[in-house]
């Protein structure tokens, strides 16, 4: 007979995030304090970096969902424990900053340091693997997304972290980080956009004429292959000279460095997804559907619009998704050639050894990229209408 | 009626349809046969001119199709194919309001013909007429994608090896049903198969092609009695000769006067289950039943035998 013994069971990937948990807890600074903005800081425990009743709470709460990581089987019992660690630790860090801050000191800087990013990671895994295993449809993942950004509003604008260098750092920049952006958004979207407006077509025709096709695709895989440092400084020149030349073209803005090289950069990047996808997307049509199509009497016209199109689009749509997370990321490196952005903080923190500034711009970005990411995964799974 | 004249289709040097005449009556199936490759479904497509012949035109009811454009000729002809080709991303009831859409119908018309072609093909409208067709069984999508082709009431039909993806029993059934639905329409079919057991059963005619000729045009039992060539008197299956004829024939055929003990056979059988009945019951001579199960004579095993050769 077999003995009915109650085994803890435990779960290795939830081992290895309680494992982090503890790293992060117990031998890691939860955040740095610095006298002024750029001189290095030394690290301080949770314990020291809270009011010991904070500090115990926190540290109470993290160490249960290291517990639940490991041993708790439920994906919604992990989800919860996840969410309760980054609702606890987000509100805690902004507390600490303003708990080791001396008072009326406006020089010295408080940052969440590798204890805090290391809990954020360990809790993230958690909620990214426990959202895998709920399975949620687009629409589940959809709202998800809605309520961690939510979230973030919320803590952002209680002012919870008002006391946070990173905070600082926006509150000297609102406007500009507002402008920067906008810029940095009309840049992805912008030559996305217009990727779209021409890869389409040109996929189209590829898809028609096979004689197109390898010029296209090759032409295209060599654009992919320039440095954009290097793209930046091809395209200096022949715009440059259209500024000089074309008067309309400098009324337009468009000048040698700026905004215009950067914008064609990203859409010349941008083609190959588009048009590769456009292709494939045309191409996986299967064959007797396309015939029965011809053979009921649909024109060329209609074929395209009713059926092919409608076929290829989830193929096309994972073009564009490639498109907009990759624009997103690299619209960044626009602000080497003045072109603005998000990059503009990136590039002038490093410039001034402010790792709060490169912050300010790097996580926007890849908040946005990791955002539009998720949007676009549901809107393609939606669009697979009557796929097996 | 379809009369195909002197059509020709050449690739290049190469000849795939070759000076090939026939005529098709109003009503009837004619059944297009042949190898692979043979170019049974090029001369098919040239019908509705998926495919332009290089020579040679083809007339439905008189008038010449290359003075109808393109579209508006295919909305006016069913077209059904191996694979079917529904569009994956339409439910079954889009997929059969394809041509009646093309077509301009109103709405409530649309709904009403897809409703009754639903039925006629005894898929239950509640609970088909919503699903996508990759949740159907092949058999389902089948019946679908004749339903689809014949939504727009078209007075022919094309089908290239419709059953081609079936099972044997699945593929007998929807054999039945066509054939049922044929006779109901009086719509005028041509069909391309393999399968010449499939060809005796549907075909009204049967054209035998071989390496892009016409060999023989002609009616089922007189392809068995006078093959115009070897290849088709080989196609045809010399052992299945006579099995086939007698599948060509009823009881009626063969109906002696006088009276016989046992079971009675349905005169409407055809002779070669009649045959396989005396067979099975070991005996040389059985009753013969009309409809009502009234004896109207006697069937017996030479009578049959005489009916399965060609008369002297
Ligand atoms: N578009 C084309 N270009 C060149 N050759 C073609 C074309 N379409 C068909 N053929 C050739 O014409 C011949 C007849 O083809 P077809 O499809 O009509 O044969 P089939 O009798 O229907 O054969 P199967 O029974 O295998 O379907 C084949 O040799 C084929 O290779
Ligand atoms: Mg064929």
């Amino acid at each position: 007979m077999p003995t009915l013994r109650p085994t803890l069971h435990l779960d290795r990937l939830g081992s290895v995030i309680a494992g982090l948990i503890a790293l992060a807890l117990f031998a890691s600074p939860f955040v740095t304090y610095r006298a002024n903005r750029i001189v290095s800081g030394e690290g301080r425990l949770l314990v020291d970096a809270l009011p010991p009743a904070g500090a115990l709470v926190t540290i109470a709460v993290v160490l249960g969902v290291a517990l639940c990581a490991a041993l708790a089987r439920k994906p919604l019992v992990r989800l919860a424990a996840a969410s309760l660690g980054l609702c606890v630790i987000f509100p805690a860090v902004g507390f600490s900053a303003g708990f080791v801050t001396p008072a009326g000191n406006t020089f010295a800087r408080v940052s969440p340091a590798i204890g805090f990013w290391l809990l954020a990671l360990a809790f993230a895994l958690l909620a990214t693997d426990a959202l895998t295993r709920l399975r949620l449809g687009p629409w589940g993942r959809l709202a998800a997304l809605s309520i961690a950004a939510g979230a973030l509003a919320l803590l952002l604008l209680s002012g919870a972290w008002n006391d946070l260098s990173l905070m600082k750092e926006y509150a000297n920049r609102a406007e500009s980080f507002w402008r920067e952006a906008r810029q940095h958004l009309w840049l992805a979207l912008g030559s996305m956009g217009a990727a779209c407006l021409v890869g389409l077509p040109l996929g189209l025709a590829s898809h028609r004429v096979p004689a197109l096709r390898n010029a296209i695709l090759q032409g295209l895989g060599i654009v992919q292959t320039i440095p954009s440092i290097a793209l930046f400084g091809i395209l200096i020149a022949p715009l440059g000279y259209l500024a000089a030349n074309v008067p309309l073209a400098a009324a337009l803005g468009i000048r040698g460095i700026g905004a215009a090289p950067a914008f064609i950069a990203l859409f010349l990047y941008s083609l190959l997804p588009v048009v590769a996808n456009t292709m494939a997307g045309l191409s996986q049509v299967p064959a007797d559907v396309i015939e029965a199509a011809r053979g009921m009497g649909l024109s060329p016209r209609q074929r395209l619009a009713q059926i092919e199109l409608p076929l290829a689009f989830p193929v096309i749509l994972a073009g564009i998704r490639i498109v907009l997370v990759q624009n997103l990321g690299l619209a960044t490196i626009a602000a080497l050639i003045g072109g603005g952005g998000f990059g503009t903080f990136v590039f002038q923190g490093i410039g001034q050894t402010a790792i709060d500034l490169v912050l300010l711009g790097a996580i926007p970005t890849v908040a946005l990229s990791f955002a539009a990411a998720i949007i676009l995964d549901a809107i393609i799974d939606l669009t697979r209408r009557g796929a097996a | 009626m379809i009369e195909i004249e002197h059509l020709s289709k050449r690739y290049g040097d190469n000849i795939v349809v070759d000076d090939v005449s026939f005529t098709i009556g109003e009503g009837e199936i004619a059944v297009v046969v042949g190898t692979s490759g043979a170019g049974k479904s090029t001369l098919l497509r040239m019908i509705n001119r998926l495919v332009a012949p290089s020579a040679g035109r083809v007339l439905i009811d008189g008038q010449d199709t290359t003075t109808i454009p393109e579209d508006e000729l295919r909305h006016r002809i069913g077209y059904v194919i191996q694979g079917y080709g529904l569009f994956p991303h339409r439910t079954v009831a889009e997929n059969i309001a394809t041509v009646p859409r093309l077509l301009g119908w109103d709405k409530k018309r649309i709904a009403t013909r897809v409703e009754e072609l639903l039925d006629l093909f005894q898929l239950d409208p509640g609970e088909f007429a919503r699903k996508f067709p990759h949740q159907l069984s092949g058999g389902q999508q089948q019946r679908v994608g004749v339903a689809r082709a014949l939504a727009a009431k078209p007075a022919l039909l094309l089908m290239d090896e419709p059953f081609g993806s079936l099972d044997p029993v699945i593929r007998g059934k929807a054999q039945d049903d066509l054939l049922a639905i044929q006779r109901r329409l009086g719509t005028t079919i041509v069909l391309v198969t393999h399968d010449m057991n499939e060809a005796f059963h549907l075909g009204d005619r049967i054209a035998v092609m071989d390496q892009a000729r016409l060999l023989q045009y002609a009616k089922p039992a007189d392809l068995l009695t006078h093959p115009a060539e070897a290849f088709v008197e080989q196609l045809v299956g010399t052992a299945e000769r006579p099995f086939r004829l007698l599948s060509l024939m009823t009881v009626q055929d063969a109906m002696e006067p006088g009276h016989a003990d046992g079971e009675p056979i349905t005169v409407s059988a055809t002779l070669r289950d009649a045959l396989a009945q005396l067979i099975w019951r070991g005996r040389p001579v059985l009753p013969v039943a009309d409809a009502s199960g009234a004896p109207i004579g006697r069937i017996s095993v030479d009578g049959i035998l005489k009916h399965g050769r060609p008369l002297a």
